[in-house]
Order: structure tokens, then C-alpha cells, then sequence
């Protein structure tokens, strides 16, 4: 059993003959940063699905603050059970809804008590510095705007471990430098174990207490950053 | 790309021209008619009790049909699109294949189901259904068996357009459950909206069932006004409300599934199967409603075409009819394709507005009722000079399928066309192609299979018409559906029973080869 905060034990993935994973194994431990660097099709969505519980492994193990979640000896821990937040490379913020109403389903759905929701949706939006456009919908936003909506429903559950992936790649550089910023900012402030997809060397250089490089479906290499090194 | 006087606005010219000519010019005599007073003062038949208890048969049958087809077929789409089912495209077909029978021999086998001497009557010994069997609640029942699949179809289409993502995001914090009701419905909402207006109107303008289950509606009184009282003003006038009520809902119903129409695009997201856990409830309500609504009425229909004693007297007497039909719903099929596929060109190259406008025309043109297009062509049609020799040969029958489904297989063009891209079109124009070489060599081969799917599915709805060419029909000619339905009051029933499965039998023979070839095409 793996203590760590997040765990991935020699997992193996395959899309028909295609090996998305082949035995990649990761410990991350609480409140630190690990950015997943690679080229395309390498496999870090995969992995990142993995952990969310969007696909299932072929084989190993995946751990959550020591629970298993994923393995081949007990079914699957659904995804909503995981306690994840998520953001996706496109953001995928609910249309239909406003940006309140966007978080106020998360909080419903976590079973947050009816009176602590507004106060908790609000301080959400007021840690991402968007707490004037809590009525607007999705479309009414800038493309800053939502990356920071997206970012305020992952982590307003308040989730073990916060799972984004490519959230940056959309943005000109101006605005990904600033929001890259704001990402590093919010991730010290809530301490919030944290696993940050991209092929970006920028993001890892300003996010992550541990870099890990993939290729082909493997781990290539693990290192440890300068942040870290200040935070030790 | 091509100027004005190029191929194409000749082409194009022509097929809106004709598309005026059958769908537009009935309608619009009809109303001119009943506007200039041709019928008669409308207070005459507005007002009174009758036209009020008509109205609101016919409000409860749409609605009702709307209803049930809805409660039906949205669950089957979100299963279709939601749920890994075991050989899905197989179920799609099937559970598809109720829209396409003639909903008045579903009628028929439930009448042989209900009546007091049916299936049920003998084997409880004792009536008990029949007085329910001719009912406005059964025609609710038999429509909504019928048009379901729309439902369905509209679903699942809509639920495939929905950036599978929105749901994953969701399902981090919430149950399957309650992502299907509160994000996934929600985005879908428009389109199951939409197809049940559809099925609305497609009730409203039904005329068999109520016919047959004698059931007081408006195209009921349109025929039996205008068939039976030969009074054709008082046809036009009680057909007008009708007429009007299905165009605004129509138009409606356009309005809210605007694009959707045409674009059959996936989403570029992943579709996650995330209501696998109710794959086997899925199954069993999809067989459960595949028996009741094609199985249980074909094997009604089989029981009692065995009681016939002879193939050859049943057909002795029906051979002309059945012949009458194959090569009308041939030739229909054919003229309706070669006037809708630069119809549907058209649209699928439209922008905005124009684009817009010309899908509300489609959906409302074909919402427009088949006694009312019957009594539309009659009107136009029927007087003297050179149009008078054309009313009274087959030439109506053409006239009405062209009239009835040359909408619908246009929108059905239009979508197959929006896949070819435009610069497909460019590439050949600046290689010298002109359009008409273009349109031959580079974008019909590209849609073959929608071209296909169309002519079969024009045959298919040409082969069981009946509302309009029930009207039109010249003195002493019929096709299968009149003749299936004049009879069934003085001819054995085993005998109506046969030429009901016979008519099933040419409807399915060519909607499985469609299948079979759309399923190899899958496969490759």
C-alpha cells in the first residue's frame, strides 16, 4: 500500500495494438507540483484519464492518499468518488449553465451543505480574480476568463488532488505567461497535490516541483526542480 | 466560383421551379381559395361545436403522439448514444424500421389485435378491448409506435454532437446519473424538443389511423367532406385551421433545431460510454419495444393472413394495384431524387440566412397535412384548359409524391452534401471543370450512399402513401395502399392481412439492402 498522495504503480495501457502506457510507475506526494512533459501522443492524457478514472488500466495500480482506486484485484473507484478536479485542454465549462451555476453543480454534487455554497462559489471566484462574472454564461467570456472559471470549478470542492491538462495551450503568450503565473500562485496558496500535462518547458519551469519527461508510453526521466529545492 | 450563367443556375432554376410548382402552388391555391371566399364564409365552419370538439381530437392526438413517442424514443437515443450495446447498429436499424411501415397497417394489425373478433377477444372467450380499440387513446398508442424512431433518431444525434468532455468534467464530481439529468438532457433538450413538434405534426396530418380507428379529426372531415359529402368548399375550409396549425408548429419546430438539420457532424470530443451500468435494462427495454411495435403487429398481421385459403385469389383481385404501386413509387422515387438533389445542393452551399430560411420552408412544406395537399392539387389541378388534362391521369400520383417528400429529401441531401467539401468543388472549378462536370464526376460519387438512401427511402414512402392519393387518384385507378384501404369494410380480413404484409414485405426488402450496405460500409 502506497502512501503518497497519488501513486501509479506499473501501469499499462493499450488502444487496440497501440501501447499508450507501457509500465509507467509515479509517486507524488501531498501539495507538490508534478508537471508531465512529452510530444504528442506520448501518452500523458492517458495517464492523466488514469488517475481520473476516465479509462481503465490494462494492468498496475493506481493510489489515492492510500486508497486504491484503480487495480486489477477491486473494481474501479468511479471517477466522482476520487475526489479529483479536473481541468481539460478545451475546459469543457457547461454551456447551459452560468459561471456560479457551473460551480454550484460541483458543490451540489460533492454534498456541500446548501448554506456554505454561495460563500465557498464566491471564494473560488475570488481566488481566480473573476468574481464580478459570476453570472455570466461560458460564451459571454473571454478566453482568459474561462481558463480562470475552468480553473475555480476544479478546485472549488475543494479536490485531493488537481489534475489539468494542456490548460494553457489555447492562450497567446501574453496571457499564458500571466495565467501560468496565477496557476503557480493558486497551487502555493491551497496546497493542492497537483499533476500538470503539457510539452511546454516554460510551464514547467515556473509550476513544478518535479518534472517528469515521458516518451513512447514510458517515464524517460524524473527530476526534481529548483522550486523545490527553495521550498525544502 | 460560377457566375449566373454558368450550368448551375439553370439547374438549380429548374428544380426551385418545380419545387414552386408541387409543394408551394397547391398549398398557396388552396389558401388563396379559402381567402377570396371560394369556399364559403369561414364562420361557417370555425365556430360551431363540431370544428371545436375537431380541434381539440386533433390538439389531444398530436399531443398525446408527441408524448408517448417521446417517453419512448429519447431513452432509447440516450441508450444508443450512451451505452456500449451489443450489435448497436443492428438495434439502430430495427428499432428505426417502425417510421417506415405505413402507420395504417400498424392500425390494421391492432384493429385484428382489439376488435371483438381479434386475437385478444379470442382468446380471453369475451370482448372486452374493442370499444378501447377504436379510440383516440389507441391512435395515440398505434402513432406513437410509428413515430417513436424520431424521437430516437433526434436523441442520438444530438447526444453525439455533445463534446463528450462536458460530461467527463462532470463525472469528477457527479454520479452518471446525475450528469445524464443535468448536463447531458439539458444540451439535448433543444433537439428532443424539436422532433417532438415534429411528431406532433406528423400526427396531426395523419389520416389513416384516425380513419381507421374512427377517431374525429380534421383530416378525417377534409376526406369525408370532400369523399364522401363531394363538397369541396366545405374540404377547404376545415382543412385551413389544420393547415395553420401545422405550419406554425412546423416552423417552430425548424426555428429550434436550426443547424442540426443538415449537420450531422460528431462532435470532435470523446463520447464516454458512461451509462454502461444500465446496458442490460437498455437491452431489455429495446427488445421489449421492438416487439411491441414491430413484432407484436406483424405477427397479428401473419395469424390472420393464414386464414387465407388462396395467395392467387387474394392477389387476382389486387394484381393492377400492386403493379400500379411498384412502378409509381419507382418512377416517384426517381423524380423526387432528381429534383431534391440540387435542392439539397443548394442548401448545403447556402449561408447563413438564406440557409436558415430555406430549412423552416423544407420542415413546414412537408408538415403540411396529405389531405390538405390532396385537396390543394385538386384545386389547382381540376379546372379546364391544359392543366385539366393532366388531373385524372397517373400523372397526379406524381404530382403528390413529388408534392409530399421532395422536402425531405432535399434536408436529407443537404446533410449527406455538407460532407464534401467545398473545395473539392474549387479544386475541379479551377481545373477547368465546369459545374454540371463537377457535380457528375466530383460531388455525387461522393455522396452515392446518401443518394441511395434517398431514392430508397422515397420508394419506400411513395409505396405506402395514402392521404394524398386517396384524393387524387383518377376514377378506377388505385395503388396498394387505396386499394388495402377500401376494402377492409367487404373483404375478408385474412385477405387484407395478406396485401398488408405484401406492402410490409416491398417496404423492408429494400431498407435491409440499404442496411446491409451501410453496415459493409461501417465495416470497412
Amino acid at each position: 500500500m502506497s502512501t503518497a498522495a497519488l501513486a501509479v504503480t506499473n501501469v499499462t495501457k493499450r488502444f487496440g495494438s497501440h501501447h499508450a502506457l507501457d509500465g509507467v510507475s509515479l509517486d507524488v506526494a501531498t501539495g507538490d507540483a508534478v508537471v508531465i512533459l512529452g510530444p504528442s501522443g506520448c501518452g500523458k492524457t492517458t495517464l492523466l484519464r488514469l488517475i481520473a478514472g476516465l479509462e481503465v488500466p490494462d494492468s498496475g495500480e493506481i493510489w489515492l492518499s492510500g486508497t486504491q482506486v484503480a487495480g486489477p484485484r477491486r473494481s474501479m473507484v468511479a471517477s466522482h468518488q476520487r475526489g479529483i478536479g479536473f481541468v481539460f485542454q478545451d475546459l469543457a465549462l457547461w454551456p447551459h449553465l452560468t459561471v456560479e451555476k457551473n460551480l454550484g453543480f460541483v458543490l451540489e454534487s460533492v454534498k456541500t451543505p446548501r448554506a456554505e455554497r454561495v460563500p465557498r462559489v464566491h471564494e473560488a471566484l475570488k481566488l481566480v480574480r473573476i468574481e464580478e462574472l459570476s453570472t455570466r454564461y461560458p460564451h459571454e467570456l473571454s478566453g482568459g476568463e474561462q481558463q480562470r472559471v475552468a480553473l475555480a470549478r476544479a478546485v472549488v470542492g475543494q479536490p485531493r488532488v488537481l489534475l489539468l491538462d494542456e490548460p494553457l495551450s489555447s492562450l497567446d503568450q501574453e496571457l499564458r505567461a500571466t495565467l501560468r503565473a496565477e496557476l503557480a500562485r493558486l497551487q502555493r496558496a491551497l496546497h493542492v497535490t497537483t499533476v500538470y500535462v503539457t510539452h511546454d518547458r516554460e510551464d514547467a519551469a515556473v509550476l513544478a516541483d518535479c518534472v517528469v519527461e515521458m516518451r513512447a508510453g514510458r517515464i524517460a526521466s524524473v527530476s526534481d526542480t529548483k522550486r523545490k529545492e527553495e521550498r525544502a | 466560383m460560377w457566375g449566373w450563367q454558368s450550368s448551375r443556375t439553370a439547374v438549380v432554376g429548374i428544380a426551385i421551379v418545380v419545387f414552386g410548382v408541387c409543394c408551394l402552388l397547391p398549398v398557396g391555391c388552396l389558401l388563396t381559395m379559402s381567402l377570396t371566399g371560394t369556399g364559403g364564409p369561414y364562420s361557417s365552419v370555425w365556430l360551431d361545436a363540431r370544428q371545436r370538439g375537431l380541434l381539440y381530437n386533433t390538439v389531444l392526438l398530436g399531443t398525446g403522439t408527441a408524448l408517448l413517442a417521446t417517453a419512448i424514443g429519447a431513452p432509447l437515443g440516450v441508450a444508443l448514444a450512451r451505452i456500449a450495446l451489443p450489435r448497436k447498429a443492428l438495434f439502430r436499424l430495427a428499432l428505426g424500421a417502425p417510421v417506415l411501415l405505413p402507420p395504417y397497417v400498424v392500425g390494421l394489425a391492432w384493429i385484428y389485435l382489439g376488435s371483438s373478433r381479434g386475437l385478444v377477444a379470442t382468446l380471453l372467450g369475451r370482448d372486452l378491448v374493442s370499444d378501447w380499440t377504436y379510440s383516440l387513446p389507441a391512435a395515440i398508442l398505434v402513432l406513437g409506435l410509428v413515430l417513436y424512431p424520431l424521437s430516437m433518431l433526434a436523441t442520438e444525434v444530438a447526444m453525439r454532437r455533445i463534446d463528450g468532455r462536458l460530461e467527463e468534467a462532470a463525472l469528477m464530481v457527479a454520479p452518471p446519473s446525475r450528469v445524464l439529468w443535468r448536463i447531458t438532457l439539458p444540451l439535448a433538450a433543444p433537439s428532443i424538443f424539436g422532433a417532438a413538434l415534429v411528431i406532433f405534426v406528423l400526427a396531426v396530418s395523419e389520416f389513416g389511423v384516425p380513419g381507421l380507428l374512427r377517431v374525429r379529426v380534421y383530416t378525417t372531415e377534409v376526406f369525408t367532406a370532400f369523399a364522401a359529402l363531394y363538397d369541396f368548399s366545405r374540404a377547404m375550409l376545415v382543412a385551413v385551421p389544420l393547415l395553420l396549425l401545422c405550419l406554425a408548429v412546423a416552423a417552430v419546430a425548424a426555428a429550434l433545431l436550426g443547424e442540426r438539420l443538415v449537420i450531422t457532424r460528431r462532435s470532435a470530443g470523446t463520447r464516454p460510454a458512461f451509462l454502461d451500468a444500465w446496458r442490460r435494462p437498455a437491452v431489455t427495454g429495446a427488445l421489449v419495444v421492438l416487439a411491441v411495435a414491430l413484432g407484436l403487429p406483424l405477427a397479428v398481421l401473419v395469424r390472420e393472413a393464414l386464414g387465407a385459403t388462396s395467395l392467387s385469389a387474394v392477389l387476382e383481385g389486387s394484381g393492377e394495384a400492386i403493379a400500379n404501386s411498384l412502378l409509381l413509387a419507382t418512377v416517384g422515387a426517381t423524380a423526387v431524387l432528381s429534383v431534391a438533389v440540387w435542392l439539397g445542393y443548394s442548401r448545403a452551399r447556402a449561408r447563413g440566412r438564406i440557409g436558415q430560411v430555406a430549412d423552416v420552408l423544407f420542415v413546414v412544406v412537408f408538415a403540411v397535412p396529405t389531405t390538405i395537399v390532396g385537396v390543394g392539387l385538386i384545386g389547382l389541378w381540376n379546372r379546364p384548359g391544359v392543366l385539366g388534362t393532366v388531373y385524372g391521369t397517373d400523372f397526379m400520383f406524381l404530382l403528390a409524391y413529388l408534392a409530399r417528400f421532395v422536402p425531405v429529401a432535399a434536408l436529407a441531401l443537404a446533410a449527406s452534401t455538407r460532407y464534401v467539401p467545398l473545395s473539392h468543388e474549387e479544386a475541379a472549378a479551377v481545373s477547368g471543370a465546369g459545374w454540371l462536370r463537377t457535380m457528375f464526376r466530383i460531388v455525387l460519387p461522393q455522396i452515392r450512399l446518401g443518394l441511395v438512401a434517398a431514392w430508397v427511402i422515397s420508394f419506400v414512402l411513395a409505396f405506402g402513401e395514402l392521404g394524398v392519393s386517396i384524393l387524387v387518384a383518377p376514377p378506377g385507378e388505385a395503388t396498394l395502399p387505396i386499394r388495402i384501404y377500401t376494402i377492409i369494410a367487404n373483404t375478408p380480413s385474412s385477405h387484407v392481412a395478406v396485401l398488408a404484409l405484401l406492402q410490409t414485405l416491398v417496404i423492408f426488402t429494400p431498407l435491409a439492402a440499404l442496411g446491409a450496405a451501410v453496415s459493409l460500409r461501417e465495416g470497412r
